[in-house]
């Protein structure tokens, strides 16, 4: 990536030239495994960049790179819908802070990248209506996982310098990197500014990056970090950048959650992962038994609530009348609401509107949303005890490799949404953790995911490249 | 159903003013009024992937505002959404403070002494406005996303007289604490009105605006009460018909599903920060009346009245300590207040100044001008600035007191005004003040008027 970074600012490379073959390749794949659901002018930015060059004016640490940017990421003037068809046809009026983050440092926006309607699914096959669901990189039968599926097979497929901006609500960056074979970083809430961020759920939506190593996410992740002053909620970040992060493991204490390589899991991920576990001992690291009973029997109650209280109340400004998906305008004003909605938004996405609204009504309300929020505060405590004890946990991504669509099909509701157990209380807490590829079962990739405490993002990359990703 | 309630009407206020920020709530779009629909940018448009940053001088301002009604102010500003669809509102929820407001148990005392305690006062964003013409509704969303303040009264008003004092004594704080725009801001109220005869069944009445609108919908709102069946309900005003009607029943509580406005951090509230507002805050108006009158032995009515506009209380304080602060408050009750009232300008629009009218006044306490010169000159001091005593000189206004010169003038007045000099004697009093005014004329009005009537009276006598 350096390298081409480089000869790209010197002229040694012909921008435009690599741009269309890129494109072309791109569209090949994305012709196979639909991954991408709006094209941005990548060839007009490369003209303008090889212009650059030519005068010696080349400057930024992603010149010439591609990157795709996640469905629900703003980017002025590209259709930008997060997969969902009551968003279709809306251009946004500006960046999302993250995508000119990287326009500022030379890179070339090449797509968007299909994901579940608005983040809602660890598939991909809640794309809204009449968006194709991705298939995955290493079996068309399988899924790509979600709900950044498109950017973490694109980043499998992509032969060319590709970076990818994703973003995780309750594990939709480690979930797909796991099953698609890369590197997924899901950095501290916080971090990353939000602004032109399509909400999911606003207080655990993170914008994070996936690359084919770690080397590449880091590199991605320090350009987006920061504080904005048009997300109150981004935070200024200290200490060095991490994409400089050196690999270093000896004396490391490592928290392993035993129920996590427990029953329930896959034979071949188990094996994947006390195998990778067994290399991090060998090379000096001290594994510690943890428990962190609050998360792992309330962490996914805790998050559905929130995640669909939230939802509910982002979904309520679509409604056909300023922008998106519309109809005949009629009054009386709620019964167009009603059928704009109704026939725009998906069956999971209903799901989670009726649901996030039930938990939210009065007499409702203490019961579930404000109880979950107790209960997330709990689950940051127990973190912050456990990284009192160990430097880093170290979990598998995914309790399964990436399952068949078939399979898939004979999940209900409430199975699908188990799937996430292992990756929502890291989201829930807020704390950065990284999805690496480590060995394959049945031929296909297993995760390792790392989590460290609250801004040290660096110390998840320091294991996750001894480990050799 | 047992009441708590004794009294005939029972009313509470839900108080809604718009803040004259320069910025909206959580956008930089200005306030100011614009062209429909040019004031407006992806936050205050509720755009996917924008996000509402708090404009602190709003939050300054509410918390300027608790602090003068005496309320307690929240350690932690929190928002919330309120959920309900509606066209005007873009996101279809409305960011407000719901369980924790920014000020609670605040206070409003009416003349007669009686309390009326502020529930609670809280910053919320105000929606577009829909406009209906000619058979369409038009939405203009300029007012997207203006601060409002909230406030709510417990229903502790028993008539809509009260009501507009209450009303009246809010504008007056919020006219005082500079906060509030007569020409551009908008204040309206919700009222919450119940009355013994129908089991104080609740109804609410929305959207009224102005302190004497409060009172008329108010006063035929109790007198429907009377005469109908009472549901309860919503139901909105009608200012031109002087009518209510009804919006919607009210067979459930509404549900606005409340959460935490999760895209805003919690705002602590320091309280340095606090004492540093609370020391901006004036003396307000009553406590300005209530000291004069008892420092100056000012009229209580002309007290109140001088304060009751803090420009025209600071301007009257000025003159005050310099000169008698009695004669001072009858010139600028009767005359500069009449002439501001005559002319509907604010002072700040005249060219009224402390320093000549001060000068001015000091010319009528030493008799060196007569009143009707004094208001003459006051007119002009509206419209620019000058001496007033070189002006008296330079015009020749001095007073006349002099008798020997006044005698002549009324003698040649007599003289030529022979049928009012008949009236007189045949016992028209008035004729008098005719004759008088004829010297006032002859005079230029430099004529002492009582030297004049003794005079006239002696000569026709």
């Amino acid at each position: 990536m350096q390298k081409f970074i480089q000869d790209a600012k010197t002229g040694n490379i012909d921008l435009v030239d690599h741009t269309h073959k890129a494109i072309e390749q791109a569209e090949k794949i994305n012709k196979e495994y639909r991954y991408i659901t709006a094209w941005a002018d990548a060839i007009s930015r490369a003209e303008e960049l090889q212009k650059l060059a030519k005068t010696g004016k080349a400057t930024g640490k992603l010149f010439g790179v591609l990157v795709s940017a996640k469905d629900n990421l703003c980017v002025k003037g590209v259709e930008t819908t997060a997969s969902s068809a009551i968003l279709k046809g809306y251009k946004p009026l500006f960046n999302a802070t993250s995508v000119q983050k990287c326009i500022d440092e030379g890179a070339i926006i090449l797509a968007k990248t299909v994901q579940d309607e608005f983040g809602f699914g660890g598939f991909s096959i809640n794309t809204g209506i009449g968006i194709e669901k991705p298939l995955n990189p290493h079996d068309k039968k399988r899924t790509c996982g979600g709900s950044s599926g498109g950017a973490a097979g694109l980043t499998q497929k992509a032969n060319f310098p590709h970076l990818a901006l994703a973003e995780s609500t309750g594990g939709s960056i480690a979930d797909p990197a796991s099953f698609c074979g890369i590197t997924g970083l899901t950095p501290t809430y916080g971090r990353v500014s939000r602004y032109g961020l399509i909400d999911y759920a606003n207080s655990l939506d993170k914008i994070g990056t996936m690359a084919k190593n770690v080397e590449d996410a880091a590199l991605l992740l320090d350009i987006i970090s920061g504080k904005d002053d048009h997300d109150s909620t981004s935070q200024e970040t200290h200490g060095p950048t991490l994409v400089d992060t050196a690999s270093a493991i000896h004396g490391l204490r490592i928290g392993i959650i035993p129920e996590t390589i427990g029953e329930g899991l896959d034979n071949g991920v188990r094996k994947a992962v006390t195998t990778a576990l067994y290399k991090l001992e060998q090379n000096g690291a001290r594994k510690i038994e943890l428990s962190l009973p609050v998360s792992m029997k309330y962490g996914l109650a805790t998050y559905y609530t929130l995640a669909m209280s939230e939802a509910s109340t982002n979904l309520a400004k679509y409604c056909g009348m300023r922008y998106g998906a519309s109809d005949q305008l009629s009054a009386p004003y709620n019964e167009y609401f009603t059928r704009v909605r109704t026939a725009n938004f998906g069956e999971e996405a209903k799901r989670r509107i009726l649901l996030g609204t039930f938990t939210r009504m009065a007499g409702y309300r203490d019961a579930f949303y404000k109880k979950a929020a107790q209960i997330r505060t709990k689950i940051i405590q127990e973190y912050a005890e456990a990284f009192n004890k160990v430097d880093v946990i170290i979990t598998p991504t995914m309790p399964v490799v990436a399952p068949t669509f078939d399979e898939l099909k004979k999940l209900n509701p409430l199975q699908n949404y188990l799937m996430d157990v292992l990756t929502v209380s890291p989201n829930l807490a807020g704390i950065p953790h990284i999805s690496i590829p480590c060995g394959t079962s049945n031929g296909m990739p297993v995760g390792l995911m790392i989590t460290g405490p609250h801004f040290a993002e660096h110390k998840i990359i320091q294991v996750a490249k001894a480990y050799g990703a | 159903m047992a009441h708590k309630f004794t009294t005939d009407a029972i009313i509470g206020l839900e108080v809604h003013v718009q803040l004259n920020t320069k910025t909206k709530l959580f956008c930089s779009c200005p306030t100011n009024v614009a062209e429909p629909n040019t004031a407006i940018c992806p936050t205050c448009l509720g755009h996917p992937g924008s996000k509402p940053v708090l404009n602190s001088k709003a939050l300054e301002f509410a918390t300027k505002l608790s602090l003068a009604l005496g309320c307690t102010i929240a350690p932690t500003a929190v928002f919330s959404r309120k959920t309900y669809f509606y066209p005007d509102l873009v996101k279809n929820y409305q960011i407000t403070q719901y369980e924790v407001p920014l000020g609670s148990h605040g206070i409003i005392i009416l003349d007669i002494g009686k309390l009326i305690r502020i529930e609670r006062v809280h910053l919320e964003e105000d929606p577009g406005a829909l406009i209906h013409e000619s058979g369409a509704t038009l939405i203009d969303y300029n007012r997207s996303g203006i601060p409002l303040c909230e406030i709510v009264t417990h229903p502790d008003m028993h008539s809509p007289a009260e009501a507009r004092e209450f009303m009246k004594k809010l504008l007056n704080i919020l006219g005082y604490l500079g906060l509030f725009d007569q020409n551009t801001c908008v204040i309206k109220a919700d009222a919450n009105v119940s009355i013994r005869e129908k089991n104080y069944e609740r109804v609410e009445i929305k959207n009224i605006t102005g302190f004497k609108e409060i009172e008329r919908a108010l006063t035929y709102e109790i007198e429907r009460q009377k005469q109908q069946d009472v549901r309860r309900e919503t139901r909105g005003w009608n200012a031109e018909k002087g009518t209510t009607y009804t919006l919607r029943l009210k067979e459930t509580e509404e549900d606005y599903g409340y959460i935490v406005e999760p895209d805003l951090p919690l705002f602590e509230i320091d309280p340095n920060w606090i004492r540093a507002i609370k020391a901006t805050i004036p003396e307000l108006a009553e406590a300005r009346a209530a000291r004069w009158v008892s420092d100056w032995k000012i009229d209580e009515t002309d007290a109140k009245i001088i304060a009751a506009n803090i420009d025209v209380a600071e301007l009257f304080e000025t003159i005050a300590k310099k000169i008698d602060p009695v004669f001072s408050s009858r010139w600028v009750r009767r005359e500069i207040l009449r002439l501001l009232n005559d002319e509907k300008k604010e002072l700040r629009e005249t060219q009224f100044r402390a320093q000549e009218l001060i000068e001015l006044f000091k010319l009528l306490i030493d008799k060196k001008i007569t009143d009707r010169i004094g208001q003459r000159i006051i007119e002009q001091l509206a419209k620019k600035q000058f001496s007033p005593a070189a002006y008296v000189k330079e015009q020749n206004l001095v007073m006349v007191a002099d008798e020997n010169t006044l005698e002549k003038i009324c003698k040649t007045i007599i003289e030529q005004n022979k049928k009012a000099v008949q009236d007189y004697k045949n016992g028209e009093e008035k004729s008098l003040m005719f004759l008088i005014g004829q010297v006032m004329k002859q005079t230029k009005g430099t004529a002492a008027p009582n030297v004049v009537k003794e005079l006239l009276k002696s000569l026709l006598a």
